[in-house]
């Protein structure tokens, strides 16, 4: 049997941050994905560390701007969410693997249980937040089906 | 001296409650009772307190551990808070055991003690989650461990019929636990782990530990003090090893993979065990899923096999591997601090285990599963052999 499943816009949220993460969350105020990239290895980490996971070292890391292109590598269906979320039940959240090697979890909108699949191509959708910054959240990339 | 010169001379532990009716303290007390009583020890002769810091009632007080020495009148040479989440409990016979060995205390009492549904004072936590997964509304271990079992779907293929032997298999367990949560003993079918209701699709209410409150407590010592006390029936810890953050400097990792690869291996060789030598499994259960990754992790069978390896095993009190007797903590409630496994261990390992009692009491494996991290599977994995005396 189909399961619907719902977006979770209208769920208040305030989201506290640390400082060693806030280039992301800048970023999203133009509706721009940064990752962290360790330059003496060459390769990509989320979510925001203080120092690079390869090295240690906190000289090593830099923010690039990436596609958000990317795949869902597994996904949950929420039937019982944490206070904020009561009543909006059953909606989805997808851990998903992007194009540059790293696993992003985000909320999924526009996209219904039938077509949420492991191997799903999806691509960012910014959720506006009131101080101006946007939750990422992933929707279907229709164009790269 | 080492880990195996040390002895768990006694256990102790409350039944299992669904809301406690009493204080945590007065819960810690019995314990601390029952285990002078049983040992012989005078209280002035234990000098030793380790708790387990996964305590919703008492975790997110940086004096916990301090504050329950003065409530019980002890007086100690080492006070430690284990904090290593549903490691904690085998945490703390290692660490009693390495203050023993370097001569802080002699008599360490290690202490479980939890009313979290009766009074559950927050968590302080600081970590990824106000970030990166509450505002996605995952809730908690449910949210993490749907993500995890979806994926090692994907990948090996989940057999819900093997899932709910595991459950049925734990459940008649319980019903032969007097200690047991009273609410869980009621007998259960493969059909009802099927049909029961989803709560972080594909992880249903039957995969899920329910939290309950309780306390429990062992007394651990050295051997040549348990000797001197005229105490003969112990159980020795014989290998114990543990890891924190696996794979922690990768940026992308297999989730059906953890710690336990490493900590396994490594509590078997101190051991001096094979894995095909384990007599009795008493695995950390938080979900059912986790099971069979620990079955593949510790080598009971190959990646990706463990579904077929539960099907194929009788995993009862009578059977070729027996695995969590009490119930485990998915059928005897998540209480006392994750400790559930353990006790039993070590009652197996006493002969004191009743109707369930297993054949083979030539040593028992316990493990620890600590923490959840983002999107891969759990914080710390940790494994404990022990074996009787005798």
């Amino acid at each position: 049997m189909a399961v619907a499943i719902n977006d979770t816009l209208n769920v208040k949220r305030e989201i506290k941050h640390y400082d060693f993460g806030m280039p992301f969350w800048e970023a999203t105020r133009q509706k721009k994905l940064v990752i962290q990239y360790c330059k003496a290895t060459k390769k990509y980490q989320h979510f925001p560390r203080p120092v690079s996971i390869f090295t240690g070292r906190r000289r090593d890391i830099e923010w690039r701007e990436v596609s958000g292109r990317g795949t869902v590598f597994s996904f949950t269906i929420a039937h019982r969410g944490p206070p904020a979320f009561h009543g909006i039940e059953p909606y989805a959240i997808a851990s998903v693997t992007l194009d540059i090697g790293v696993n992003v979890i985000a909320g999924v909108v526009n996209c219904t249980a039938e077509q949420l699949k492991i191997g799903m191509k999806v691509k960012p959708y910014w959720h506006p937040l009131e101080n101006g910054e946007h939750l990422l959240m992933w929707q279907p990339d229709m164009d790269a089906a | 001296m080492g880990l195996r010169d040390n002895a768990i001379v006694a256990y102790a532990e409350t039944k299992v409650m669904k809301k406690s009716d009493r204080d945590v303290w007065v819960l810690a007390g019995e314990i601390l009772e029952s285990l002078l009583d049983k040992t012989g020890f005078d209280k002035a002769e234990v000098d030793g307190l380790v708790m387990s810091g996964l305590t919703g009632t008492g975790g997110a007080s940086m004096f916990w551990a301090q504050s329950t020495c003065d409530m019980l009148g002890l007086e100690v040479g080492f006070c430690e808070q284990v904090h290593t989440g549903g490691c904690s409990a085998v945490g703390a016979v290692a660490r009693a055991a390495a203050a023993i060995d370097a001569g802080m205390c002699d008599v360490a009492l290690c202490l479980y003690a939890d009313t979290h549904v009766r009074e559950h004072n927050g968590r302080n936590d600081r970590n990824y989650r106000r970030d990166w997964t509450e505002p996605y509304g995952l809730l908690g271990p449910p949210g993490a461990f749907g993500l995890l079992q979806r994926a090692y779907d994907a990948k090996y293929g989940v057999d819900l019929h093997a899932l709910g032997k595991l459950a049925v298999t734990q459940r008649d367990h319980a019903l032969l636990n007097e200690n047991a949560c009273e609410e869980l003993r009621v007998p259960i079918t493969i059909e009802d782990y099927l049909n029961s209701r989803m709560i972080a699709d594909p992880i249903r209410l039957l995969d899920c530990v329910m939290l309950a409150d309780g306390a429990a407590g062992l007394i651990v010592t050295s051997r040549r003090r348990a000797r001197e006390k005229g105490l003969h029936k112990y159980v020795v810890p014989i290998g114990y090893a543990e890891r924190t953050n696996f794979l922690g400097g990768e940026n992308f990792v297999d989730v059906t993979r953890s710690g336990h690869e490493i900590a396994g291996k490594k509590a078997l060789i101190g051991a001096g065990l094979d894995i095909k030598d384990v007599r009795s499994f008493h695995p950390y259960d938080d979900f059912l899923i986790a099971l069979v990754i620990q079955f593949e992790a510790f080598g009971f069978c190959k990646p990706g096999k463990g579904m077929a390896f539960v099907r194929n095993t009788d995993l009862s009190y009578k059977g070729t591997l027996p695995m969590n007797t009490g119930g485990g903590q998915i059928s005897a409630g998540q209480a006392a601090c994750s400790s559930h496994n353990l006790i039993e261990a070590v009652r197996q390992l006493m002969g004191e285990a009743g109707e369930r009692q297993v054949k083979d009491t030539a040593n028992a494996l316990v493990t620890g599963i600590g923490w959840i991290n983002y999107g891969r599977n759990w914080g710390t994995s940790a494994a404990l052999a022990l074996v009787p005396n005798q």
